[in-house]
């Protein structure tokens, strides 16, 4: 069968590329150009996670043929710390985007995250100063499945602050160790980033017929713990 | 998974197209790709060959013009929803964009993409028929024009030759007095309808309903109109008693299936419903 000839601009270089027609964008980025950072969820259009920014829009690049994008200009998740607003918060480096995730607890696993970042990196480009319903809409292709999106949303904004010459938030971490006289990461109790919210005291037996309470030893409510969603979802 | 071998065809004018789909063996067409795509990933569809639209410019618009809003085949979910023009004057379509699927998606997939899959759950199709809309095919012939009443034969099935290709969907431009709306119920983000309503009016001067259209979706095996509802409208003065009838008559006359996402009773009542709701936003609009 006939292999064709393209070229993508990918992070700002050009590439030209060999590929079948059956070819997927996702597969043309993560094995013929070895940029892995774009990840592959579901394999049904569903979960968002192959999201990279193209002709200044985000799209699903496991919804399109190679062929289709032949000359387009395509961001990844690995350009991103190139881009021109790179370094314009606290880190040098980072795009402000993958710094909110950073500082924010934007992900647990992290598998979601590139996806993440490119559909936030085309919203931001659209909408420098979103609401957080307006986040919440257009990162609603794209499922996490472990940390909820609160986390993801503050990730975002905290970007967006940026953006506009605001202070970003004090990052997350460091906020709760001050204010439990810990380490970050909760050290000082069970209120972390674990999720768990089992009995305090570790090493405590544990007794079916007690009735726990449900407060206290855990986070006081699913808002207080960052590793939840609150009940409210992206969906 | 991967999609079978496909020999990749990307016409620049619609004349190319034509004449690529009527010289091979059994073509498919792709657009926005958005569902042709994972249907070729699975294999639910292995065409041999793909003649690809998306290299004709021409076919990128949605623009008013003679009488008819026009959207052509290239006009994507997200022009719908951005459009300036239709968020002043096409309540329905303007309600109907932002529920289709999910953003990157509709950043791809296109309306007249999605009107050619005739999937019964797909929303444009009710949006069209509540509008007397048509279709424009251009085949070998020439053009053709399809009222969209005619054009829905069966779930995925259209009265489109093989080598014809829709270039263009339209409607008429909006009466003074006219209000449309589309509500869809659906779990979440992403999923199809689970019931979907179109309704369009249009008002006479003291107030009364000249012309009414009710369109369902996911309810019957093609995006279909309610004739019976529509009946119960016209020549009526709207009142919550009036649309009451008007809902029940279309849930009468819905044919929904049982499946995991609800019973047919809970559809045929959510007919109900949603027709009431949607006659209602029309008809506020039409004021």
């Amino acid at each position: 069968m006939t292999q064709k000839e393209i070229t993508l601009t990918v992070n700002g270089t050009e590439r030209e590329l060999t590929v079948e027609p059956r070819r997927l964008l996702v597969h043309a980025i993560r094995e013929d150009l070895d940029l892995t950072g774009t990840h592959i969820g579901c394999d049904t259009g569903n979960c968002g996670a192959c999201t990279v920014y193209k002709d200044g829009q985000a799209v699903k690049s496991c919804l399109q043929f190679a062929v289709q994008a032949d000359g387009s200009e395509v961001t990844t998740v690995e350009g991103m710390a190139d881009l021109p607003e790179a370094g314009s918060g606290r880190d040098d480096d980072l795009h402000p985007i993958q710094e909110g995730f950073r500082e924010m607890h934007g992900l647990q696993c992290g598998y979601c995250t590139p996806g993440m970042i490119m559909a936030g990196k085309a919203l931001l480009e659209e909408n420098p100063d979103p609401t957080d319903e307006e986040i919440r809409e257009r990162i609603s292709g794209n499922l996490c499945r472990c940390t909820g999106y609160q986390n993801i949303v503050k990730s975002i904004q905290y970007a967006a602050d940026v953006y506009n010459d605001r202070e970003p938030p004090e990052p997350q971490a460091e906020a709760e160790a001050a204010a439990d006289g810990g380490t970050p990461m909760g050290g000082g109790g069970t209120t972390g980033g674990c999720g768990c919210d089992g009995p305090a005291g570790s090493g405590a037996t544990v007794d079916l017929e007690h009735d726990y309470p449900t407060t206290g030893a855990g986070p006081a409510s699913p808002a207080d713990d960052p590793t939840s969603d609150g009940g409210g979802d992206a969906r | 998974m991967k999609a079978a071998q496909f020999e990749h065809h990307e016409p620049t004018t619609v004349d190319e197209a034509v004449s690529l789909l009527e010289s091979l063996d059994e073509p498919t067409i792709l657009a926005g790709g958005q569902s042709l795509v994972p249907m070729m990933r699975f294999r639910l569809a292995r065409p041999e060959t793909v003649v690809d639209l998306n290299r004709i410019e021409d076919l990128e618009y949605l623009r008013e013009d003679e009488g008819h809003l026009r959207i052509g085949a290239l006009a994507r979910h997200a022009d719908v929803e951005e459009s300036a023009l239709i968020a002043e004057r096409y309540g329905s379509f303007a309600d109907c964009a932002p529920l289709v699927a999910d953003p990157q998606i509709r950043n791809q997939g296109t309306l007249v993409g999605s009107v050619a899959q005739s999937d019964p759950k797909g929303d444009w199709g009710t949006v069209i028929l509540a509008h007397d809309g048509e279709v424009v095919a251009s085949g070998p012939d020439g053009e053709r024009v399809v009222p969209a009443d005619e054009f829905f034969l069966l779930p995925y099935d259209n009265t489109l030759a093989e080598s014809e290709l829709i270039t263009e969907i339209r409607v008429p431009v909006p009466d003074e007095r006219e209000g449309s709306a589309y509500h869809k119920l659906k779990r979440k983000v992403g999923d199809y309808a689970m019931v979907g309503v179109a309704a369009r009016v249009v008002l006479d001067d003291d107030g009364t309903i000249d012309t009414a259209r009710v369109a369902l979706t996911a309810v019957d095996i093609t995006n279909a109109r309610s004739p019976g509802a529509e009946a119960v409208l016209e020549g009526e003065s709207p009142s919550a008693d009036l649309l009451r009838e008007a809902g029940e008559a279309a849930a009468d006359e819905s044919n929904p299936e049982s499946d995991e996402h609800g019973s047919a009773d809970y559809k045929r009542n959510m007919v109900r419903v949603l027709t009431q709701r949607a006659l209602a936003d029309a008809v506020e609009r039409a004021r």
